[in-house]
Order: structure tokens, then sequence, then C-alpha cells
């Protein structure tokens, strides 16, 4: 046979909603933001919707569809974010998914003692260290506000930790203008100035508006800070259902979209072309704990939806998985974090955070970095789908087979068995006599071995000289 | 007479907001002592819904239906107690602190407290030292609550506290905190009565200070 087309190999994707679904959606979004409004704590944020075109009513700003659609236009389908080494390692864009760590966790569980306590600024750069070192994670978030600095200076160290830790881009948060205007010098600096942070950004800022529909000052003054600069932002908001959110996840999409559209707006307004990235997070408020719920399936089933609804507007999808209600990373753990891990991936959601937190995202905890590093792997191989070609038919080596005699000498097989079978690596297929030899460790266990492993032998770049000097400005900045 | 107890009670368990109303004007109407179908219908019937909640048997949902019941039943039974109407709980200053929008867990311990026979002045959130001040001069509260959900926001309480006791009034009120971040060793360090890690404790909380 003459070479002939390759058929294509189909990669599974899902869909949360129809086409009509998503249009009453967006209606739902416009009616909310032109007839409800929102509260905007923030003077010139105010302002620029004004002058705009939006108005005020009892307390409220309303903003025009036209507005809102004309942002949608504006803003830019794909985010090409870099490493810090200025390599581009994650564009955020149509059918691509990236995985990393959540933000700001209270406690940490301790690598070597198991201890839940509150994590320090080392903590943090060794978190990041180990996101480095982990091929599944494509990002660092801080997972921990350090406890080992001023409660004003936390989320610069955050910056600071993470940066230190790993080459790889970063999803930062922030307090206020003063931490991004000391972030932004540090990032320039590391990138070589500005108008290189812009053309190869390794950075983009998680900010958020508070469900439902409040802006506060200094969340909002951050998002601006992004458009003044031209740097990659996300605004997602948190409509769980039943807390910021209506207890129906129909409306807590329509709710955090329209809350989501108007942090886009104020971007679009400043700054044509802001990279923005577009999303929302649809936890669950427990009936019963109170807790905001990160093992809800009410969170990857809305993640599916918005990442339907940004498809609609063409923009890069923000979105979640990987975490875990439980208090220890057990089966609960697993299983939380595959379903979510599995969703993201069906959905093709661009920038999935959360990888790594445990209890409702109050912790976070190295081994379920580890062991979602696993799953990520393991539910990357169901994405490639199942090739249908003379390669993979095997219609030769079916043909020769001795019936009842198998495939294992097959040349075949000895062929093609690197690629066409997933090898585990955590996981364990280990006999049990091995197993039992091993130490008879579960994977917790394991992955706890990892993650020691790696933070003992894994190097990282370090930050430029330039970056170290406006750390070290910085920081006695702050110290006068 | 304890039969009508018993049915007040269990009807505000079951959240009947509209019998629990008929059932108090009915025990009125018999001549029963105000005070007794307080303690004895609504507070046992919100008790009862208290320690089911905190086992796990009930939900939230359930717990503020039940407390729309009692709202009802205290709409019909105030004009006739003593002391201004109260339950004779006591009043509680919640807020959010200086700095932090956050509101939900603010309310549901609002909600949880009211419940529980508690007179709520709820100040709101982004409540400056001043603002808790100003509260417990004018409402004489025994308890103040402070909510914060932020690392950054959460110092706020200390400076409240400081506030309160520059103030004179410290040992006027029972301080109890909570939030995403507020920890009981936290809640010792900066000199509060007590900490509560959620709304149901709370409550327990709320009723050890003022006993």
């Amino acid at each position: 046979m003459t070479e002939q087309i390759a058929i294509p190999t189909l990669r599974p994707t899902m869909r949360m909603l129809s086409d009509d679904q998503i249009k009453e959606i967006h209606h739902t979004s416009l009616d909310i933001l032109a007839r409800t409004g929102i509260v905007m704590k923030n003077a010139r944020a105010r302002q620029l919707l004004l002058d705009a075109g939006a108005w005020e009513s009892g307390g409220r700003v309303m903003i025009p569809s036209h507005l809102v659609m004309d942002a949608i236009a504006a803003a830019p389908s794909r985010i090409p974010l870099h490493n810090r080494l200025g390599e581009l390692t994650m564009p955020l864009e149509a059918g691509k998914v990236f995985f990393g760590p959540g933000s700001d966790c209270i406690f940490t569980l301790d690598v070597e003692t198991g201890e839940r306590r509150k994590a320090t600024a080392a903590d943090i750069q060794n978190i990041a260290r180990l996101c480095d070192g982990l091929q599944q994670i494509d990002f660092t978030m801080s997972m921990g506000n350090p406890s080992d600095v001023p409660a004003m200076d936390i989320y610069l160290h955050e910056f600071i930790s993470m940066i230190r830790g790993s080459v790889k881009p970063t999803c930062y948060t922030a307090n206020n203008r003063a931490d991004m205007e000391d972030i932004y010098a540090i990032a320039c600096a590391e990138a070589g100035g500005e108008t290189a942070l812009r053309e190869r950004p390794f950075l983009i800022l998680y900010a958020e508006s508070i469900s439902p529909l409040l802006y506060p000052d200094e969340s909002v003054d951050k998002l601006l800070f992004c458009a003044e600069k031209g740097i990659p932002v996300t605004y997602p908001p948190s409509p769980n259902t039943g807390g910021g959110g209506p207890i129906t996840l129909a409306g807590a999409l329509a709710l955090g979209n329209a809350e989501c559209l108007a942090g886009l707006v104020l971007t679009q307004l400043v700054r044509r072309g802001t990279p923005f990235l577009y999303g929302m997070n649809t936890a669950a408020l427990d009936m019963k704990s109170a807790i905001v719920s990160y093992g809800a399936p009410e969170w990857p089933t809305g993640m599916a939806a918005w990442s339907d609804i940004a498809r609609f507007y063409d923009l890069p999808i923000w979105g979640a998985a990987g975490a875990t209600d439980s208090k220890v990373v057990d089966a609960q753990a697993g299983a939380e974090a595959a379903i979510s891990i599995m969703t993201a991936f069906l959905t093709r959601c661009n920038l999935v955070h959360d990888v790594g937190y445990i209890e409702y995202g109050t912790t976070s905890a190295m081994e379920m970095l580890v062991v979602c590093d696993e799953i990520i792997r393991d539910v990357r191989f169901v994405m490639d789908g199942v090739e249908v070609g003379e390669r993979t038919l095997a219609r030769e080596a079916i043909h020769r087979a001795n019936p009842g005699g198998g495939f294992l000498a097959d040349d075949h097989t000895l062929k093609n068995w690197k690629w066409a079978q997933w090898r585990p690596d955590l996981i364990s297929r280990t006999r049990y006599d091995t197993w039992v030899e091993k130490g008879s460790l579960d994977m917790t266990a394991r992955a706890n071995a990892r993650a020691r492993k790696i933070l003992a032998e894994h190097e990282v770049a370090p930050l430029s000289a330039a970056a170290e000097d406006a750390i070290a400005e910085v920081l006695a900045k702050r110290a006068a | 007479m304890a039969n009508l107890m018993e049915k007040i009670a269990s009807n505000l368990y079951d959240g009947e907001e509209d019998e629990v109303a008929e059932l108090v004007q009915k025990a009125l109407d018999q001549g029963m002592d105000p005070q007794d179908v307080l303690q004895d219908g609504l507070l046992a019937g919100m008790d009862e819904v208290g320690k089911d909640f905190k086992a796990g048997d009930l939900y939230v949902p359930e717990v503020l239906i039940a407390a729309r019941a009692m709202h009802a039943g205290m709409n019909v039974l105030r004009p006739f107690l003593a002391e201004g109407g109260g339950t004779g709980m006591g009043k509680c200053v919640v807020a959010t602190v200086e700095g932090d929008l956050h509101d939900i867990g603010k309310n549901l311990v609002k909600m949880m407290l009211e419940g529980a026979g508690f007179e709520m002045i709820d100040l709101g959130v982004d409540a400056k030292a001043e603002t808790f001040i100003d509260a417990v001069r004018e409402h004489r509260p025994k308890l103040v609550g402070m909510s914060a959900l932020l690392t950054t926001t959460m110092v706020n309480m200390k400076a409240t506290i400081e506030a309160l006791q520059e103030a004179g009034l410290r040992d006027s009120v029972k301080v109890m905190v909570g939030g995403a971040p507020v920890t009981a060793a936290f809640a010792a360090e900066i000199g509060a009565d007590g900490h509560a890690p959620d709304a149901a404790s709370a409550v327990d909380l709320a009723r050890a200070l003022i006993a």
C-alpha cells in the first residue's frame, strides 16, 4: 500500500452547555449588568465606567451591553505566558491545558513531620521548587501565606519566594497597588525591562471581586494596575452555590459571568488588548459544615460550563482542579482530584489552579501535588484518544499470531510498547511480595518520599542579579 | 399545657412558621406565662435544632427555616415579655472588621445566634474600631463578635480589642472571633475571650461566655 492519508485521531472533549444554554446565560448576565448593576468601591473605576456610557442608579453602576461586547471583542483570545527565562512554555490558548497549585492557604502539611502548621516564606519557596521539579505542573502559585513576615508584606514575600523557587510562570496575588508596584519592579528587572515583560510575561495576577456584585477598592485597583501596564490578569469571582452565588448552578454561572465581564470591561477601558483570563469559581457552600467545598462536583460541572461560555467569547479560560476537602491525602483526595482533573482536560480549560489543596483550600500538601502530578499524567493518556492507522491496527501482527499464544514477544509489541502503553510511576503495580519488601507504602507515603527526593535533588536556575538587586531595594524600602 | 409547649417546639423544629405563630397565640389565649412559652416552647425547640445541627443531623437551610419560625413566634410573644421584649439572652454586636468586605460567614453566625435567642446588632462589613465602640456604648451588649476572612485584615481584630480597652469598655463585654485564618492560638494572642471554628460552635461559645 502506498502511504495513505492518516485518519485524524478524535481527542475526547466534553461540552456541558448547548448553544442555546450559553446564549441564555449570556443574556441573563447582560441583564444583571444593565438592570441589577454592580457596587463599585473604586472611584476611578466607577468614573471610567460612567465616562464610557455606564450610568448610576440606586447606588449601583449599570453597565450597558455594548460596553461588554466591545470589551469581549477587544480582549486577546490568547495569553502567551513565558517562564522567567523568556521561553514560551504556557500559551493560554484554545485546546491547551496547563496545571498548577493554588494561592494563599492558611496552613501547610510539613513534609518532614506531617504536622499541619502555618506556612513560612521558606515553605513557599520549597513548594515552588517542588512544582518546578514536577513535570506535569506548569506554573506556580503561593500555596500559603507566610507567617514569618510582616502581615502587610505577605504577598510580596510570596512572589519573591515563588520566583526564587521556580522558573515556571507564576500566578500571584497581591494586597494592594503598593504590592503591585513592588512586584512589577522585580518582574521587570528579571525580564529585562517593561517592554520585555509585556512581550514575554511570566506572571499573571489573580485578583477577585466579592460575589455577589461587590467590587472592593483595592481589588479593583490591582486590576487597573495590570491594565495600565498591559500585563496579564485574571479576575474570577466566586459565586459559590448557596454562598456567594445562587444555590443553582445556572444562576451562579449567570452571576459569575456578569461579575467577570465587569472586570473585563474595566481592563479594556484602561488599555484595549490587556490580556485577561476569563473564568470563575463555582464551589459549593456545604450545607452541613458551611465550608466552601473544593471537592464538590458543582465545581468541575461549573468549570465545564464556563469553559463553553469562554469559547463563545473566544477568551482564554481559568479553572480549578486537583483539590480536595479531605483533611489528609487519602482515597477521598484521590477521587476528588481525579474527577476534577479529568474534567479540566475534557473541557480544555487553559489554566487550571488549586492542584495540591487539601482541607477545602485551607491547607497545602506537597504529597497532594505529587499525587496529582501522576493523575494528570494518567489522564493525559486518556486525552490522547485511540490512534487508528496501520501501525496501531496491527493487521500483520494479528495475522501471524498463534491463536492463544499472545503478542508479548511479537515484533509489533517490542517495537511499539514504549509509546503505546502508559507506564505508572507513583502508582504501584508491583506484586504483593515486592510491595511488602519495599515497606508496604501506600500512595501518600510514596508521594511524600518523592517530594522529599525532589526537594533534595532538584536545582533551579537562580534569579538574575538585577532581580535580586530589585528585591533587596524593595525590601529595604519597606523596612525603612 | 406541656403538650402545647411540645407542639410549639416541634413545629418550630420543622420550620412551620404559621403554625408556631398560631400556637404561641393559643398559649397566650389560654393564659400561659409568656416567659414559659419562650423557654419551654420557642427556645426549647431551637435548642433541639442546635443540638441536631451540631450532631450533623440537620443542614444549614433547615436551621434557618427553624429560625424563621422562631421569629414568627417571637413576633407574637414580644409585646407580652418583660425587659423590652427580649429573650433575656442579651445583646451581641457582630461585624466583619475594618478592611474586609466579606459578609457571608458573619451573617451565618449572626443567624445562628439569633436562632439561639440572642438579640443581634449587625454592624455590617469593614467596621472600624470606633464603629464597634460606638455600638457597645449605645447597645451595652454582653458579647462582641468579630469576623475576618483575610490574613491581612485579621490584625484589625487586635486593634479593635485594644481600642475597646482604651475606651474602658473591654471588661463590659466578652469578645469572640472567627473566620478562615483565625485560630484559637491567634484569639488567645490578641486577648479575645474565645474563638469558634464554625457557626454551630459559635452558639455554644456565646452561651458559655455569658454563663
